[in-house]
């Protein structure tokens, strides 16, 4: 009993983060081209997989083949641990709001070997964008987590979720959230923040040099990795499955797909940033900030 | 411990060994920083086994960037923008030998000597552990990490001070 219960659990969510994937190519084309092809995703699958595979010369054999492997593995990862409802996360972690964290984490490490093991100059440049990337999102990131785990005084994400019962954290931390949502849209290399593989200046950046079936694994893996950054918004900061009338995981889905949606409107109407204004605006602006988030909500909390 | 952990840790040991062996044999500062990278999460990995899960995943996420960032300072400050220049990993070799070997005797006769506390019978529950974690920093330790802290960060202020040009010249 206990077996098939958390069978079907594991079967539900693989679903639904797999259908939520498949929207979500889906909606990224539609933000760009305005109208929904709902078959180009498999059409363009079958493309990748049957197109030659050109690799460069002289790169670096180990790495070139783990980048794409390790970015699908760190946009997947930090899904096994958010709850679709009360009782739908893969696996309950006690860490689980820092996991998440270590998760994303690898999607730097993904980019910058993908960029350099290709030996080409646009790939290393655009991998080395990332890395400048990363110490611009990744305080304001992790200090507006804190804040979540501060009012649940628990890591565990279904503990956080639980905490925003009466009030979400979008409106209880406000500035949480905004720190969040961008730090998000720059992990997931969305536009604005696309400077790592910008297309139509960097000539595809990190990835530029990956055909074929690599190609098909990396946009697979950014396509989840956006989707693994849907949800862990939904779950730290929209009350996760929290709403009246439908079901939990309905709700999730819904609250997720709406937060996906709203990366790629952003990212059709926001020029690109550049990553030296990026930096700046981190450590002036958005790392006090984060850290002025934790206070305010450090005295909600003794209040 | 049952022999499953036993032999997770001793794989996951094996493995941090290989990888910090493998920092020294390539010519490469990217390759030495990911075998570096990849030798630290085996680290983590042994921490998950033990069932230490804070400082497993605390170690896994830290080491990711700091890693990186360390293979992107090292070949700013080494002219070589590729990381490719085919340099030698070792230096000095016969004292770097010898010391090593002078350290590691030192670590083992501390480890052999030092009188260490029995082993738990039962190991308290991650969530327990977390709530432990947080009162020992914020009590015993907190004059340490606070100095430690305060430190990192004057550190890191003075540095980016130091490299920036002012008055702001135009590009």
């Amino acid at each position: 009993m206990e077996n098939s219960a958390t069978l079907a659990t594991t079967l539900l969510v693989v679903l639904l983060f797999a259908g939520g994937v498949y929207a979500l190519a889906v909606l990224e084309y539609w933000s760009v081209a305005g109208r929904l092809a709902w078959t180009r995703p498999v059409r363009l699958a079958l493309k990748l997989l049957a197109r030659e595979e050109i690799k460069p010369r002289q790169r670096d054999a180990v790495f070139y083949e783990t980048a794409p492997v390790l970015l699908l593995a760190a946009g997947t990862l930090a899904a096994a641990v958010l709850p679709w409802s009360a009782s739908a996360p893969l696996l309950s972690l006690a860490t689980g709001a820092l996991f998440v964290n270590a998760a994303f984490a690898y999607v730097m490490v993904a980019l910058v070997l993908g960029g350099w093991s290709s030996n080409g100059a646009y790939a290393m440049i655009g991998g080395w964008r990332f890395l400048g990337q990363l110490l611009a999102y990744s305080m304001p990131m992790v200090m507006a987590l804190t804040a979540t785990v501060m009012r649940a005084e628990s890591m565990v994400p279904v503990q956080i979720v639980l905490s925003q019962r009466g009030l979400w954290n979008i409106i209880y931390q406000p500035v949480g959230f905004g720190l969040f949502y961008l730090a998000a849209l720059a992990l997931a290399f969305l536009p604005p923040f696309d400077l790592p593989v910008a297309a139509g200046e960097l000539a595809g950046g990190a990835w530029a040099d990956f055909t074929g079936a690599r190609r098909l694994v990396l946009r697979l893996g950014r396509l989840s990795l956006v989707m693994s950054l849907a949800v862990t918004i939904t779950v730290f900061y929209l009350g996760g499955w929290q709403g009246s009338g439908l079901p939990g995981v309905v709700w999730t889905l819904l609250k997720t797909l709406l937060v996906a949606a709203s990366f790629f409107g952003v990212g059709r109407y926001v020029s690109r940033v550049r990553y030296d204004l990026m930096l700046e605006w981190s450590w002036k602006y958005a790392t006090p900030a984060a850290l002025l988030n934790i206070l305010w909500v450090g005295i909600l909390l003794l209040l | 411990m049952n022999p499953l952990q036993l032999f997770f840790l001793a794989g996951f040991g094996l493995a941090a060994v290989w990888f910090g062996w493998r920092v020294f044999r390539t010519h490469s500062m990217v390759r030495s920083a990911m075998s570096l990278l990849a030798c630290m999460v085996a680290l983590g990995a042994m921490f998950l086994v033990l069932q230490a899960e804070f400082l497993g995943v605390l170690q896994i996420m830290m080491m990711a960037a700091e890693m990186s960032i360390m293979a992107f300072f090292m070949m700013m400050f080494m002219m070589d923008p590729g990381g490719l220049g085919n340099m030698n990993m070792t230096h000095q070799q016969k004292p770097a030998t010898a010391l090593s070997a002078a350290v590691a005797a030192l670590v083992l006769a501390l480890l052999l000597s030092t009188n260490w506390p029995a082993p738990l019978a039962r190991v308290p529950t991650a969530t327990q552990q977390n709530h432990d974690l947080g009162i020992e920093l914020m009590t015993r330790s907190m004059m340490i990490f606070e100095t430690a802290g305060t430190t990192i960060l004057v550190a890191m202020i003075a540095a980016a001070a130091t490299a920036l040009v002012y008055p702001p010249q135009p590009d």
